[in-house]
């Protein structure tokens, strides 16, 4: 396997992994700030502001990869 | 008829020409297609100076001062308009400027067409019956259909070379195929832009001048500082917004003074709201235009020919760094140098807390240069991946299309512009919430913490 076939190979491969790991991650911060706001109905916008940053932290993660997608695929 | 016509009409002009100018660009060359808007521009100033004039010499008021005045206002307007096109006669092509040209005079020979049309007997017969006129329509469809194929292959026997002529590099569509496909036959187009490379982005007025005079050094020196002269532009967007809107502040807000009094009044409660009253009110003005000024230049990219600046790195890490040394800055300054170094060593106070500084003191270094890296690559990653799927859905929407020879594709693309509008605006909240955070970091935690508590005992 030459090196333009690892890359066609690991670049999308290495993107669908960081999907799958920020998308659970993503799961359970929502799952854990929706089961907050059902608790305290009244704190939503405190929960809602970290979750969104929590979020924004997890799906850096994904967006790390695209960028490196980006920067590696020209030399598919 | 009157002056509310030449209305319409140069509403209509500014569309068609658009739409003319921007296939041309497309399909013949970028010059040509950027002398073709330029006619169209030339052409309804013209119109509108010449509407001007008329009003003015046979208005009620043809013998007073102003009317003199605004006469004359417009000969000399006149007078530098034809200096211009004289101009853009020598450096553009002249049949394409004259083809833009005659776009506003076509538009006024169609609506004026119309309008007799409309009176007609024969077209008040077609719209009597809807059936009628929808089988009429149908079948003119149909025709129009069944001719095409015989059209586009008449058109391309006579002319086989005119589907290569097109020296453009790169539209939006199927750009990357042809740099890999057929490097010979446009090897002179892809030299000249030989630094491109990458995935591209949709064309904005730059590229497409640039792409326009590919040998010209002021097109090269635009290329190549874009991102610059586009966050310059949203920077001055945003003052002028300001601007208007507090220059003639009244205590019973206008529409714009309104709007953007709420944008300040809910940033402002927003950052208190994570800062504390203490320290939040100094750094407000800061945080603040940083997200109006993020937001604007994520959303600028999804006006037609613009781009967003944030869809380069370079703008977002020279964000990111601005907040990594204010960050610095306001540690330094709020917990002096001593402070500053023992919050870095993670504020040893007991013995088993001063071992572990050679183990904290690397982390919190590391963890502070994170920061930057992270905010940056987050925001460029964010607003320049939905570049690229709104470029993916429009090249799809084109080749679904393209067995029709169609010059338009399927607009595909919608709903990601609605996504996009979303992104753009929680990027921007997101970074300014995580710099909101590395400054509350920096702040002093314990009397924050005490007004917090009390805070919440009212």
């Amino acid at each position: 396997m030459d090196f333009h076939a690892a890359l066609g190979w690991g670049l999308p491969v290495g993107i669908g992994l960081a999907a799958i790991g920020s998308g659970i991650g993503l799961g359970g911060i929502g799952n854990g700030a929706m089961q907050a706001i059902g608790r305290q109905p009244e704190a939503t916008g405190k929960i809602q502001l970290a979750m969104i940053i929590i979020a924004a932290l997890a799906e850096a993660l994904t967006i790390y990869a695209f960028v490196t997608m980006f920067i590696l695929s020209p030399r598919i | 008829m009157g002056l509310e016509f030449l209305q319409r009409v140069r509403k209509s002009s500014v569309w068609a020409g658009a739409v003319v100018a921007l296939l041309i660009a497309r399909y013949v060359t970028p010059i040509d297609g950027l002398a073709v808007a330029l006619g169209v521009a030339w052409s309804l100033v013209n119109l509108s100076l010449i509407q001007l004039m008329v009003v003015a010499l046979t208005g009620p008021d043809r013998r007073e001062v102003p009317g003199l005045r605004r006469a004359l206002l417009a000969s000399a307007g006149m007078a530098g308009l034809f200096a211009v096109g004289a101009v853009l006669l020598v450096k553009l092509p002249p049949q394409s400027l004259l083809w833009g040209f005659m776009v506003p005079l076509a538009v006024i020979v169609l609506k004026a067409g119309s309008l007799l049309l409309l009176g007609t007997r024969g077209w008040k017969r077609f719209i009597g019956d809807p059936r009628r006129a929808a089988g009429i329509l149908v079948a003119v469809g149909l025709a129009v259909w069944a001719a095409s194929p015989l059209w586009v292959g008449a058109q391309e026997h006579g002319a086989p070379a005119a589907s290569t002529a097109p020296e453009s590099p790169a539209g939006e569509h199927g750009a990357a195929t042809r740099e890999h496909g057929t490097p010979s036959e446009h090897g002179e187009a892809t030299s000249a832009h030989g630094e491109e490379s990458g995935p591209q982005k949709f064309p904005n007025v730059i590229t497409v001048v640039s792409r326009a005079f590919p040998n010209a050094e002021w097109a090269h020196f635009l290329h190549q500082f874009e991102a610059v002269i586009f966050s310059a532009l949203v920077a001055l967007l945003v003052i002028l917004v300001c601007w208007l809107a507090t220059r003639n502040a009244a205590l019973i807000p206008r529409p714009l003074q309104n709007a953007v009094e709420y944008l300040v009044e809910t940033l402002n409660d927003f950052i208190l709201g994570i800062l504390g009253p203490k320290h939040g009110p100094r750094y407000v003005p800061f945080l603040g235009t940083l997200f109006i000024y993020i937001l604007a230049m994520n959303l600028f990219g999804l006006i037609p020919f613009m781009d967003s600046p944030t869809s380069s790195l370079n703008v977002t890490v020279a964000l990111a760094l601005v907040v990594f040394a204010y960050s610095q800055f306001i540690g330094i300054k709020e917990l002096g140098i001593v402070g500053y170094l023992d919050h870095l060593a993670g504020s040893p106070r007991t013995p088993i807390s001063w071992m572990l500084v050679p183990l904290m003191l690397p982390i919190h270094i590391m963890g502070e240069l994170a920061k930057p890296i992270s905010l940056s690559c987050r925001l460029f990653g964010n607003v320049f991946g939905e570049d690229m799927l709104l470029v993916a859905f429009v090249t799809l929407g084109i080749t679904t299309l393209s067995f029709m020879h169609s010059p338009i594709g399927l607009p595909l693309q919608l709903p990601f512009l609605f996504l996009a509008l979303l992104t753009g605006t929680l990027q921007a909240l997101v970074f300014t919430v995580l710099s909101t955070i590395y400054f509350l970091l920096m702040l002093p935690h314990d009397d924050h913490g005490h007004e917090g508590d009390a805070q919440h005992a009212h």
